[in-house]
């Protein structure tokens, strides 16, 4: 049996005394392309905010390539190759474009995304590298976030809602990327409301619900319909 | 005249170390640190007592090392701690600290005044417009310009003043990013505390010493925050300069209310533009 790149088993997450996750099992292999999918509330960024200690983790576990990550302070998951592309996108507006991306090489993790690289992946980056990132426009903000959590050279890429408030143009474009992405062997769990991004760009799905995953399985075998029905039950 | 402006401009470069401290701290731990008064009166009291026995410079040395443990220790011992808690617990706490020092002096220095001699490369005067002007004052204007260019490009110029900066506006992104912020928190509030200090020894040649100084120039210190924008090192530095000049004209033109002149100040800021000179909108 190999091991799954990142594996939460049985987690159960708190903000405060809100229990949210109610025993979460996920996996995502190396290279794959998973989705999350379910409707607002149910938990979905909570997820991400376990990973990130935001949410406090009181049962379960989490593992990336089978070491267990236990105290899930807001620095483990970088420190374990894990780069997020929060929700919002959250760019520093007291930072440049290019601070904006340095800072996403604080661990000066070795890899092949560098900031010419970077630069080479978005042009309009380098060309205003010097402005505040929040000078940008969604989508190219988007792109920042993005090219932040690359430079942070990661076996696994989530994304919170990066199509929320993106013309449908960016959103091929960005799942293009992401496409191209996980042929360098990036993991990417795709964390989404909207299906179009999911359907095009996902292998697997998990569908959450009320804190917990009501159903799993591969995306070929489920049209939008089916996928979108499973969400409302 | 250029020797009243020159006088503003020394008091407002003691005001700026002083209060770069505080902005310091603020940014990150968003707290505003009542201690940082005692702990500009603590480094002149230390460094007062190394100065006399070991030379000025060894003064300033002691005065920063000692106030970086003692930033240190507060920032793991209080502001971490209660990083969770309402804000103005940890104000409450800093207000404490200062108590505890300002006795802590008074038992161990007393309650006298103490002065120190500019050391001998600094003392004398020249001549400027027609006027003597003690070198020492000039030392202050350039000891302020050094310690600030050099915490600019720190905070510019090098990764971990790239990390405060994040940390300072989102500790959750640059945590994300994998900057380990509890180990900033330290490091920040150690330095702040150590500005604190090194103002303290600075000054002392210049202002006297006594237990009650920390808290007189605290509460200027918060006017040059305030007024420049909490958090913002430009709005600082403008700020401290205009109440430096404030302070030195306030005396000869308006000696009756000059000491009402920076609350003044800082009630027509809070008015007009609530978020500071150069402070972001909240």
């Amino acid at each position: 049996m190999t091991t799954s790149l990142l594996e939460l088993r049985g987690v159960n997450a708190f903000y405060g005394s809100a229990h949210i996750l109610q025993g979460v099992d996920l996996s995502v292999q190396s290279g794959e392309r998973v989705a999350v999918v379910g409707r607002n509330g149910v938990g979905k960024t909570t997820i991400v905010n376990t990973l990130l200690g935001i949410a406090a983790m009181r049962g379960g576990s989490v593992h990336m390539r089978g070491e267990s990550l236990l105290k899930l302070a807001g620095h483990t998951a970088a420190t374990h190759g894990i780069a997020v592309v929060p929700q919002g996108r959250m760019i520093l507006p007291n930072l440049s474009i290019e601070e904006n991306l340095k800072l996403g090489a604080s661990l000066r993790r070795p890899g092949e995304w560098t900031l010419d690289r970077i630069y080479g992946l978005f042009p309009m980056l380098a060309e205003r590298r010097r402005s505040p990132g929040t000078a940008l426009s969604g989508g190219q903000q988007q792109m920042l976030a993005i090219g932040r959590a690359l430079m942070a050279n990661p076996d696994l890429l989530i994304l919170d809602e990066p199509s929320e408030g993106l013309a449908p143009v960016i959103v091929d474009e960005l799942e293009k990327l992401l496409r191209d992405l996980t042929e360098t062997g990036v993991a990417i769990l795709l964390i989404e409301q909207h299906l179009r991004l999911v359907l095009d760009l996902a292998e697997r799905f998990y569908v959450l619900s009320k804190g917990h995953v009501s159903e799993t399985g591969l995306m070929k075998d489920v049209d939008r319909e089916t996928l979108q029905a499973r969400i409302m039950q | 005249m250029i020797i009243n402006a020159l006088n503003g401009l020394v008091y407002g470069s003691l005001l700026f170390i002083l209060a770069s401290g505080l902005v310091l701290v603020y940014g990150l731990r968003r707290v505003v640190n009542f201690a940082h008064g005692a702990f500009y009166m603590l480094g002149a009291y230390i460094g007062y007592s190394v100065a006399i026995h070991a030379g000025f410079i060894p003064g300033i040395i002691a005065a920063a090392a000692v106030l970086i443990a003692v930033g240190v220790a507060l920032d793991l011992v209080v502001f971490r701690k209660l990083a969770d808690r309402d804000p103005l617990v940890t104000v409450l706490v800093t207000f404490g600290v200062l108590l505890v020092l300002e006795d802590f002096v008074r038992t161990v220095w007393g309650t006298g005044n103490y002065a120190i001699d500019p050391p001998a490369l600094l003392s004398g005067v020249v001549q400027i417009a027609g006027a003597p002007f003690p070198i020492y004052r000039l030392f202050i204007v350039f000891a302020s310009a050094l310690m600030a260019g050099g915490m600019v490009i720190w905070l510019r110029y090098s990764r971990s003043g790239l990390w405060v900066r994040a940390a300072s506006h989102s500790p959750v992104v640059a945590a994300m990013c994998g900057v380990r912020t509890n180990v900033l928190g330290p490091l920040v509030v150690g330095l702040g505390a150590a500005f604190a200090g090194i103002a303290g020894i600075v000054a002392a040649p210049f202002l006297s010493l006594n237990p009650s100084m920390g808290a007189e120039i605290l509460v200027m210190s918060f006017v040059v925050s305030v007024v420049g924008g909490l958090g913002s090192f430009g709005g600082a530095f403008i700020s401290a300069m205009i109440l430096g000049q404030i302070q030195a004209f306030g005396v000869v033109y308006l000696p009756e209310i000059a000491a009402l002149l920076p609350f003044l100040l800082m009630a027509l800021v809070l008015v007009v533009r609530p978020q500071g000179i150069l402070g972001n909108k909240v």
